[in-house]
């Protein structure tokens, strides 16, 4: 309907989640069974409300966390085999707190940290942060103290940190969060381009219309299982389900839904997909 | 994430309602006596009034384990080097080379022990059976100014928070390829940079806003302050004082005066 131009999934799996099971310490069971297969190239959503165990998933996928139960394969290796630093190499994660992430001297500094790290050489390191510096347009504040810049300045920078990393994952955890609608424009805008590009994104957040807007698949977790897995599409169309997970579909969708018995599908996932409905389709609409 | 553990367990047993400023005292008197009795007999006496406080202050059972998993550990060197590092008296059970081991010896490795057990025990009862907000308030009642007060009980109200985004900000530099635990010395001390950096300037971000917090509610308004909860000390707390301290001043005195062996 609305023309994407969005890099299609291989069928390669990047990463494989089988009967993945986590407990913390104290005896919480965050995820209990997860199955689950990301297909490089894929922009994959991760959405479920506060404590329902995105973040604990993702970090299974990094080796952040271990999980207690289950395997995760990464590029087709078993991820139990890989150090943390091995597996950022094909997995970036950036944190939903930026500040938890920066510390040096200069914006510069901090992208050159992450590659240097992983040993590239010079060269190497250099191209690697120029990509990372042009694809979240951060070239006026590169000789700046990170911690000096606004909040959607240090979100971009954070994520830099790790594209410089060159990794072909790459977890964005709640990106969005505390930026206003024309940051969260901007920076989303940054984020397809990587996935056009060929990246495989995962993007871990509560806001509906980031995903209905650029996502090619959804995951909806809950009370640390997988409930749906669907296109967004699918994913919206259960209005039921999506309110037990606490959350709340684009109200372009609330609309078509109401707009149900005038012959508007309930399918719609954006203003402009709206418009065409109502407008071209006038055989639908009574 | 390394878990911060709070030893305070809510309840209401005798001890947790004790005025918390005799709480404190009885503590101090209580390592006092610990320390100035050495026969072991008599600290296996003090040891048992200790089991019997925690019993009283309903110290929950895997708290106890855990605070005295590190205690007990001590212990056990104590009762395994005394006897080594000290000949003194006899008989001599065992001798080789310079090493001599004699019965005093292990006696006294015992008794340190036990009154190593004593000593914890008796902070532990404090930790156990008084909130922070307590102590903190206890600390005030008994002069030291409110400002200090509130810093301590702020930053100890801070500290599990603190843990949590250390670890955060661990992860975060892991997933970087950072490798904590790599290299030597100087390399290491580097690497811990990327921690030592976003937690210092998170800390000094919350502290901004926390005093904000503090005077956007009026903090310091006015110099005289009134408190919400005042102490006040019971008849109950009168005596348990009084028992306490002679149960600190009876011994101290036939020891240091009578000269009895204790």
């Amino acid at each position: 309907m609305i023309p994407r131009n969005r890099a299609l999934p291989s069928e390669e799996k990047i990463i494989s989640v089988r009967n993945l099971k986590f407990v913390y310490e104290g005896g919480v069971e965050a995820l209990r069974g997860i199955n689950l297969d990301i297909r490089s190239g894929e922009f994959l959503a991760i959405v479920g409300g506060n404590g329902s165990g995105k973040t604990t998933l993702a970090k299974n996928f990094n080796g952040l966390l271990r999980p207690t139960g289950g395997t995760v394969r990464v590029a087709d290796k078993p991820a139990s085999e890989l150090t943390v630093a091995q597996l950022s190499r094909i997995i970036g994660y950036a944190f939903q707190n930026p500040d938890h992430q920066l510390f040096c001297a200069s914006v510069e500094e901090e992208v050159r940290f992450g590659p240097v790290n992983l040993g590239y050489p010079e060269d190497e390191v250099k191209a690697k942060v120029e990509h990372a510096i042009e694809a979240m347009d951060i070239h006026s504040v590169r000789a700046l103290p990170p911690h000096s810049l606004r909040l959607s300045e240090r979100r971009r920078v954070s994520i830099a940190s790790v594209i410089a990393m060159d990794p072909r994952v790459i977890i964005l955890d709640e990106p969005t969060t505390g930026l206003d609608a024309g940051e969260t424009k901007a920076l989303m805008a940054k984020v397809s381009q990587l996935n056009r590009e060929g990246r495989t994104v995962v993007l871990i957040t509560h806001d509906m219309r980031l995903v209905a807007e650029h996502a090619s698949r959804v995951v909806v977790m809950s009370d640390g299982r997988i409930v749906l897995d669907s296109d967004p599409r699918g994913a919206f169309a259960d209005l039921d389900l999506l309110r037990n997970c606490s959350l709340v579909p684009p109200p372009v969708m609330l609309l078509a839904h109401s707009l149900a018995k005038y012959g508007v599908p309930r399918d719609i996932i954006s203003p402009q997909e709206l418009v065409m409905r109502i407008v071209l389709g006038k055989g639908d609409v009574r | 994430m390394t878990g911060f553990v709070d030893l305070f367990t809510e309840s209401n047993s005798a001890l947790h309602r004790m005025d918390p400023r005799v709480k404190i005292a009885s503590v101090i008197f209580l390592s006092l006596l610990a320390l100035i009795i050495s026969e072991l007999g008599y600290l296996l006496v003090l040891a048992g009034v200790m089991v019997l406080l925690l019993l009283i202050g309903r110290a929950s059972f895997s708290k106890t384990m855990f605070a005295f998993s590190y205690v007990s550990r001590v212990m056990l060197l104590i009762v395994v080097l005394w006897p080594i590092f000290d000949p003194s008296g006899t008989p001599v059970l065992l001798e080789f080379g310079p090493i001599k081991i004699t019965g005093p010896g292990i006696l006294a490795g015992l008794a340190t022990a036990v009154r190593v057990f004593c000593l914890a025990a008796v902070w532990y009862v404090l930790m156990f059976t008084t909130s922070q907000r307590d102590l903190v308030r206890a600390l005030v009642k008994l002069g030291l100014r409110f400002d200090y007060g509130l810093s301590l009980a702020i930053s100890l109200r801070f500290l599990p928070t603190f843990g949590a985004t250390v670890e955060s900000i661990k992860d975060a530099q892991r997933a970087r390829g950072l490798e904590l635990d790599r290299g030597g010395v100087a390399k290491r001390a580097r690497n811990y940079l990327a921690v030592l950096v976003p937690t210092t300037i998170t800390a000094l971000k919350t502290a901004d806003t926390l005093a904000l917090a503090l005077q956007s509610r009026a903090y310091g308004a006015r110099a005289d302050r009134t408190y919400l909860r005042e102490l006040s000390m019971r008849a109950i707390d009168y005596v348990a004082l009084v028992v306490v301290v002679a149960a600190f001043a009876l011994p101290f005195a036939a020891k240091y005066l009578l000269s009895m062996p204790l």
